[in-house]
């Protein structure tokens, strides 16, 4: 048996291997249920219903899925050009202190304000950014290994994070209040701050979050970025062969500077979203936000939806649905930890599918080509 | 004296540093094959579980009920880098995120959690665990009692790893062969060694490692069963690899430098001294040092002589013409 | 390719020979790099395999060291017939290979590097005896005058010395056979003397080296018999004291003597006109810390087409970047009519006219897994048509596409395939499409015939002699001797870095072009 690379990728591979795998993956999971003793089809049902059927399960749903849209379209944004930012999480910290920041110093009370809610999206975007340079820097000057440092700034951000709240009197902390001098709290957010959402009617009520919107235009700028753009085609070869871009006369260091800071830029504004539309202030506890792996779920998202940004939009929201039904549907009946097994299966099973989309498998000896002509 | 803070905070360090000392060496070992395995945290929290549940459920007296839980810890560690070192290796997937998808799949909110839910490990102790070793008297004597007599057998084992892993490296056949594989794994397989066996071996073993890391917590430091209960020190195990420049020593002294700042914060607390914002340095300073140290060796050229293996992250497939 | 000619076969048969090859072919997409090629050499001697490159050499001993499998053909050892499935059980079969591109791992010491995957008797303990190790190494390094620290770290270590390590991992293996592919290519002077005598003395212990390489003099030097390919045929085998680097340079170029015309219309051609490009004592480091381009200077003028004639390695894919842009020059000067150029940038070369064909065509010349059409617009994208400020035009992208593709005859299943699903003729197309539709001063254009068929190399040489009746200034750099005499109105030998001769190409004479090539002294009968 031998693994072949294949020269052409047939355009209804691309569709049906992902679907197969899919399947796949519900078949694998289905076994693991059953050898635990529970129904796998009712457990799916429940998980379908929970995550969109459900009075307010769309609402919620969106809860999950605009940050993980706004980390999956930060991490294809990189990956795209092979370039590993594993640094999503952290990116997003800092974009939500940045952007809580900018809204505490503008924000008074009243209702939702164009201009404090911008700046917030750019400071939550600057946050991002700049904390993706720290990597993107290194790695362009230094050859540094952007994985790790990376993977190691979120840990900076996270323990930054929980200082601000938990261990400092910072500008984010609460100092006022009974409550605040016992347990540490931080600040909310004043009212022209809060990000307002659009109410659809129907199934009781489902409020779109402005983030939401946001990530869907995101997406669409990135994809004419992407298809549409000198930059975009620059990072395409880029992506692809290094050598290539060179010769054409690509400046690669500019590159690289360039699609980590808007890497870390749509991270931060997913921070921004955190606390305009969810959180209304930073969440310090280490048992919190920092547990909730947005952007290392951002990243498995973007893998599923092979780094095309509208596809991250779609498989965000999927994702997103799953991770809902876990948390709604978390008690004694409900096998808890089934989602990450889920997505885990089905992660796995995409990657394997993947083989089969770049290669191909052959079994025998391979049989001599004839030559067509003789060596100059 | 033995109450000084140098003396607890050493003392407390070489205990909470013992999970991320297996962890790491698992890793190490991984790593020196060329594959990096980011599921870490995820294997660590699987050995926890499974090894939790072999002591509670195996009715046999302490010592073999721990022994058979470490093995069965150990297993269940290697089941999930077999996973991981399947895509990896054979269908050549992209090691970041196999690594993540392991994590996610593994982790707090995974299997792990699964299989302690489904299995009522919460809310009880552990029927055995480890404890300190040695006798009372020899505990209290001065600075080395509560620092090297003080502690259990899994920290005993993990200095005897750290040596057998350092002499493994360095002084046997395999040892040699597997760091080729990690460098060049076109020179070692145009001398003969079977680059797949040497990667799919080595990156098992490092699920084991880190099962038993992840068992050190609910067998002997806290001993209970809880969702997440490694709390992200896979995640430091794969910093504390890099920043112990891929050595097994290096790997202990780390690990115990981690868990001493990991013990430090609440012993000032307690003793009501403050250091300004120490919880900011205490935690973050792991990481910010191997950012250093990372930067350092990759800028000076040093990199050879200090860093990674080079072939670390990808597959390898034999040029065929 | 011209006809075969009927070497000078006889040679002396020695008895039980060591190694036997018979009919070996060998074939690969769009080539026959093998093809019925019998080869055998005798225990005790040095037995030079000489070539230009993509004669067939490379690809024979990897078939003999197990790295390939022969379509057609058998191998046999001392008198007993062995099959290879891999390099494992070649080596185990006593034969050792030092590649041109070292198989070292380079943060190890040197005795580790030679004890490395060897599984015969001590070699299957468990335990690393280092000491014991080292001492071994230091013997055969004292026994066979290859000096070298066992205790040293590889990065540590010259390239010669490293060679010295390659060589080292054989003899500690008690190689019976030892195959060095391009040796001197990494050495200086000094240093291949030193290696000659090793390899004189490890023959007349009995083992058997082949040779392999294209320069006369060292083959001359220091083998026994030499062995010539050409085209993937083997031409027979010869004393080496018998030849004369002018017999051998015949039958490696393929030419007799006598044939002393250059076929070609080279002699009656337009009249050069304006300079257009100029090098003045160029120098530029290689990929190593050596340097690869030796204070080159010379001149190309609109409408001439100026060929570098060379075997691949000695610094013309240097030169070809050096002026492209590609590679920063370390001292002299570079003009393109007449504006010097900083050089070290790529796009800077783009911006002032420079076009270049690279070698490695499917990984720098083009992005593999991108369109043809976004191929085509590698390096135009940055204007109009292709973009209109930051945003690209798709449309006219694609039209333009369409436009080259009909006009240059590309057969692809259209503008959007993936470059690498085409064939070598047609990428070159793509290649060529793209870097004159830039409208060009100057076309810099390295082995862009290598692997093509028939077809394709006449198609190419169409463009560049199309290119030159418009006024462009070609320099051309291949091996082909061939098309260097078809295409070329003016001649320079590139060797080890350096110019060792221009000239126009009516003056050319072949025998002495391929003496140059191969390193002799212009007019001597360098022996």
């Amino acid at each position: 048996m031998r693994i072949e690379r294949r020269l052409r990728q047939p355009r209804w591979l691309m569709l049906v291997v992902p679907a197969a795998s899919f399947l796949f993956a519900l078949v694998l999971a289905g076994i693991v249920l059953l050898a635990t003793g529970h129904d796998p089809l009712s457990t799916y049902r429940q998980l379908f219903d929970a995550a969109f059927l459900q009075a307010g399960a769309l609402g919620q749903t969106l809860t999950q899925a605009t940050p993980l849209a706004f980390t999956g379209l930060a991490a294809a944004i990189a990956f795209r050009m092979r370039l590993f930012n594993v640094g999503g999480e952290g990116q997003l910290y800092i974009g939500t202190i940045t952007a809580a920041a900018a809204g505490l110093l503008l924000g008074g009370s009243g209702g939702p304000s164009a201009l404090v809610i911008g700046a917030m999206v750019i400071a939550g975007c600057a946050g991002g950014a700049a904390w993706a340079l720290i990597p993107g820097l290194l790695r362009a000057f230094f050859k540094t290994n952007e994985i790790i440092t990376s993977l190691m700034l979120n840990y900076v951000a996270g323990t930054l994070l929980t200082y601000l709240v938990f261990y400092s009197e910072s500008y984010w902390r609460l100092t006022t209040g009974t409550n605040a001098r016992v347990f540490p709290t931080s600040k909310p957010l004043p009212g022209s701050a809060i990000w307002p959402g659009l109410t659809i009617h129907a199934q009781g009520g489902i409020l779109l979050p402005l983030g939401a919107g946001i990530a869907v235009l995101v997406a669409l700028i990135l994809w004419l970025l992407n298809s549409r753009t000198r930059f975009g085609f620059e990072v395409l070869v880029l992506g692809d062969s290094v050598r290539a871009g060179r010769y054409a006369g690509m400046r690669v260091r500019r590159k690289i500077l360039a699609v980590m800071a808007l890497s870390g830029a749509v991270a931060g504004l997913g921070g921004a979203s955190q606390v305009g539309d969810f959180a209304h202030a930073i969440d310090g506890d280490p048992n919190g936000l920092q547990k909730q792996y947005y952007g290392y779920t951002g990243i498995v998202v973007a893998a599923l939806a092979r780094y095309n940004p509208l596809a991250v939009v779609v498989v965000a929201f999927l994702i997103g649905g799953l991770q809902q039904a876990g948390n709604t549907l978390e008690g004694a009946d409900f096998p808890s930890g089934l989602v990450g097994v889920l997505q885990g299966i089905i992660l796995f099973s995409a990657l394997g599918g993947e083989l089969l989309v770049r290669y191909r498998i052959r079994f025998g000896r391979r049989r001599a080509v004839p030559a067509r002509g003789a060596v100059a | 004296m033995n109450n000084s803070l140098l003396v607890v905070v050493v003392a407390s360090g070489i205990a909470y540093g013992t999970p991320l000392l297996y962890a790491a060496l698992g890793e190490l070992l991984a790593e020196r094959s060329g594959v990096l395995n980011l599921g870490v945290e995820g294997m660590m929290l699987v050995g926890a579980v499974m090894g939790f549940w072999t002591v509670q459920r195996l009715h046999a007296d302490a010592g073999i009920s721990l022994a058979a839980s470490i093995a069965v810890a150990a297993l269940a560690g290697g089941l999930m880098a077999a996973i991981h070192a399947f895509l990896v290796i054979t269908l050549r997937a992209s090691q970041i995120v196999s690594g993540l998808a392991l994590t996610i799949f593994a982790g707090a909110a995974g299997l792990s959690s699964y299989l302690g839910n489904d299995l009522n490990l919460a809310d009880n102790p552990a029927r055995h665990d480890f404890h300190a070793l040695f006798p009372s008297s020899m505990q209290n004597w001065p600075l080395v009692g509560p620092i090297v007599f003080g502690q259990n057998l899994l920290v005993y084992l993990s200095w005897a790893c750290v040596i057998a892993v350092s002499l493994y490296l360095t002084r046997t056949r395999p040892g040699l062969n597997v760091r080729a594989v990690g460098e060049s794994p076109a020179a070692a397989d145009a001398m003969g060694i079977d680059v797949v066996k040497y990667r799919y071996a080595h990156t098992l073993a490092g699920g084991a490692f880190a099962g038993v890391g992840g068992a050190t917590f609910t067998l002997a430091l806290t001993p209970q069963w809880v969702s997440g209960i490694t709390g992200g020190a896979g995640w430091i195990a794969i910093a504390l690899v890099i920043f112990a420049f891929w050595r097994p020593e290096l790997c202990l002294v780390g690990a115990y430098f981690f868990g001493a700042l990991q013990a430090l914060t609440p012993e000032l607390q307690a003793r009501d001294i403050s250091l300004g914002p120490t919880e900011l340095w205490t935690n973050s300073l792991p990481y910010v040092m191997t950012v250093v140290v990372l930067v350092a060796a990759s800028a000076s050229g040093a990199r050879r002589r200090l860093g990674a293996p080079a072939s670390l992250g990808s597959p390898y497939v034999r040029e065929e013409r | 390719m011209p006809e075969q000619i009927d070497a000078v076969v006889a040679m002396a048969a020695p008895t039980g020979a060591a190694v036997a090859m018979r009919g070996i072919t060998k074939r690969f997409p769009g080539v026959v790099a093998n093809d019925g090629i019998d080869f055998e050499a005798a225990p005790g001697e040095v037995h030079a395999l000489l070539g230009e490159n993509g004669a067939g050499k490379s690809t024979l001993s990897n078939i003999l060291t197990g790295l390939y499998r022969p379509d057609e053909g058998e191998i046999s050892l001392y008198g007993e017939a062995v099959r290879f499935d891999s390099p494992r059980d070649a080596l185990d079969a006593g034969i050792c290979m030092v590649h041109q591109h070292f198989r070292l791992v380079e943060p190890f010491s040197v005795a580790e590097n030679v004890v490395l995957g060897d599984h015969r008797g001590e070699g299957r303990s468990f335990r690393l005896r280092r000491g014991a190790i080292e001492q071994r190494v230091d013997e055969l390094s004292a026994r066979y005058g290859l000096a070298v620290d066992a205790r040293a770290r590889i990065w540590q270590l010259s390239v010669g010395e490293q060679q010295r390590v390659e060589i080292l991992k054989a003899l500690y293996r008690d190689a019976r056979i030892l195959i060095l592919d391009e040796p001197t290519a990494v050495l200086t002077p000094q240093e291949a003397e030193v290696l000659f005598g090793t390899l004189r003395e490890m023959a007349a212990e009995g083992r058997t080296v082949i040779f392999i390489s294209h320069k006369l003099h060292e083959v001359m030097s220091v083998a026994d018999r030499v062995t010539v390919l050409r085209g993937g045929r083997s031409l027979g085998t010869v004393l080496a004291k018998e030849s004369t680097t002018h017999t051998l340079a015949a039958l490696m170029v393929g030419r007799e003597l006598d044939d002393a015309s250059s076929s070609g219309d080279g002699a009656a051609r337009r009249e050069p006109g304006e300079m257009v490009l100029e090098l003045e004592h160029v120098w530029a480091a290689g990929d190593r810390a050596d340097s690869a381009v030796k204070g080159i200077s010379l001149s190309v003028r609109a409408g001439e087409i100026v060929a570098v004639a060379g075997v691949a390695g000695n610094g013309q894919r240097e030169l070809a970047e050096t002026i492209s842009g590609v590679r920063a020059r370390s001292e002299g000067a570079v003009r393109l009519c007449g504006r010097p150029l900083r050089g070290g940038d790529p796009r800077e070369a783009i911006a002032a006219g420079i076009a270049y064909v690279p070698e490695d065509r499917l990984g720098t010349g083009v992005a593999p897994s991108l369109s043809i059409a976004s191929n085509l617009v590698l390096k135009s994208y940055r204007a109009r048509p292709a973009s209109r400020g930051p945003l690209l035009s798709l449309g006219a992208i694609r039209a333009r596409a369409l436009e080259l593709i009909a006009r240059y005859s590309i057969a692809a299943p259209g503008p959007a395939a993936p470059a690498r699903l085409l064939s070598g003729g047609n990428l070159q197309k793509v290649v060529l499409a793209r870097e004159f539709s830039g409208l060009p001063r100057l076309l810099v254009a390295a082995s862009p015939t290598r692997g093509l068929d028939v077809g394709a190399i006449e198609t190419v040489h169409a463009y560049l002699r199309n290119a030159a009746a418009q006024g462009v200034g070609v320099l051309l750099i291949s091996e082909d001797l061939d098309e260097i005499l078809l295409l070329a109105d003016r001649i320079v030998v590139m060797y080890e870095g350096a110019i060792l001769g221009e000239f126009p190409s009516g003056e050319a004479d072949v025998a002495e072009l391929g003496l140059l090539m191969a390193g002799g002294e212009r007019g001597h009968d360098a022996d």
